[in-house]
């Protein structure tokens, strides 16, 4: 492998080792901070080509982040660009996790700590449900949307059908209905 | 060894089945309360958490699964089975990103999921209140104050979310 090639997978690792310890709120914090570096900063990518790796990201499984870091990494260095801005993305959460996780299993019955606990729990709802009417936006493009959200929900809090289960049947009725729309223009 | 390969195999489904963020919760709960790895509970506090540290919600969780679990191999076994898309499907996306970047066939999956995932969040937030508001079946109102709180603060006062969560904790310790 030529020198160039190696310093350039080293500098994708380093890159997002060194910005995943300060992203709070998810991969969308990263996605700006990308914005500010490679766009406005080193003019090494454009804001299309930006928005195109997010929203390819986006449409596929798994951490919408990892599959960004992984697209750049590729964009920028090829296969092994991908695995190490991948791997240096995830280390740093990685890594203050386990110490957490530690501190959690130590301290969770003690009293103090679960009081705030129990206080915490009750304003974990309203955290997903605002996120979730964020999210609102772009998934209702036809009517059928609202009874695909509605028996998902069905099947999976009042059913016990996996969760799994029903976002397969989703992927499916996605294609069913691409197909309609195919056969009625 | 074959906790491990349990573990990779949970997170490897909730992989494939989530897109990211919020989406991953309710995957995260069916599949941590069915093999008994986590309360309920336990999930809401992994929420929790989670929205404190840097680093995306599904990268937290799986370590923090793994880790409960399995200890530091757990979590670095549940960490790959959550990246596992990313280093098979992605990378097959990022050799012919063209092709990608404008399938027809993704968008349409993604028409379908949408809506789902916000259905089984539905679902998940269903869940998670049953515990989460009721304490030994009895209907908390302290709990039902907290929730409509942190929601005021989170949707009208664009509070971010860790200090609604240093709140939370506050409250909690009033009583």
């Amino acid at each position: 492998m030529k020198k160039t090639n190696l310093k350039k997978i080293w500098e994708m690792f380093i890159y997002f080792f060194h910005i995943s310890w300060f992203t709070f709120g998810g991969g969308w914090s990263i996605v700006a901070q990308m914005q500010k570096d490679f766009v406005d900063g080193k003019h090494e990518l454009t804001a299309e080509e930006l928005l195109d790796i997010v929203s390819v990201g986006r449409s596929l499984p798994g951490t919408m982040i990892g599959n960004v870091a992984y697209l750049f990494g590729h964009r920028q260095a090829g296969v092994l660009g991908g695995i190490a801005a991948t791997v240096g993305m995830v280390t740093p959460p990685m890594l203050i996790l386990s110490v957490l996780t530690y501190c959690y299993t130590m301290f969770k019955d003690n009293v103090w700590i679960a009081k705030m606990l129990q206080g915490v729990r009750a304003a974990v709802v309203p955290i997903i449900l605002v996120a979730a009417l964020k999210l609102r936006a772009g998934a209702f493009p036809t009517k059928i949307c609202y009874a695909i959200a509605i028996v998902a929900c069905v099947l999976n809090a009042f059913l016990n059908v996996n969760c799994v289960l029903v976002i397969l049947l989703a992927v499916v009725t996605g294609l069913i209905m691409g197909k309609w729309k195919e056969a009625e223009a | 060894m074959s906790v491990l390969f349990q573990l990779f195999w949970s997170f490897c489904q909730i992989g494939f089945t989530s897109f990211g963020g919020m989406s991953m919760v309710p995957l995260i709960n069916d599949e941590m309360v069915s093999h008994g790895w986590m309360n309920v509970s336990e999930v809401s506090d992994i929420v929790a958490i989670a929205e404190m540290t840097p680093g995306p919600l599904g990268l937290n969780c799986a370590t923090f699964a793994g880790m409960r679990v399995a200890g530091i191999l757990g979590a670095i076994i549940s960490v790959l089975g959550v990246l596992t898309p990313t280093f098979t499907l992605c990378a097959v996306a990022a050799v012919f990103f063209e092709k990608f970047k404008n399938s027809r066939a993704l968008k349409n999956i993604m028409t379908g999921v949408r809506p789902a995932a916000l259905g089984i969040i539905a679902a998940v937030m269903i869940d998670l209140s049953r515990t989460n508001y009721l304490v030994n079946g009895i209907f908390s109102w302290r709990a039902a104050v907290i929730a409509l709180l942190a929601f005021y603060l989170l949707a009208k006062r664009k509070w971010n979310v860790p200090k609604v969560i240093v709140l939370s904790a506050l409250l909690g310790l009033l009583t």
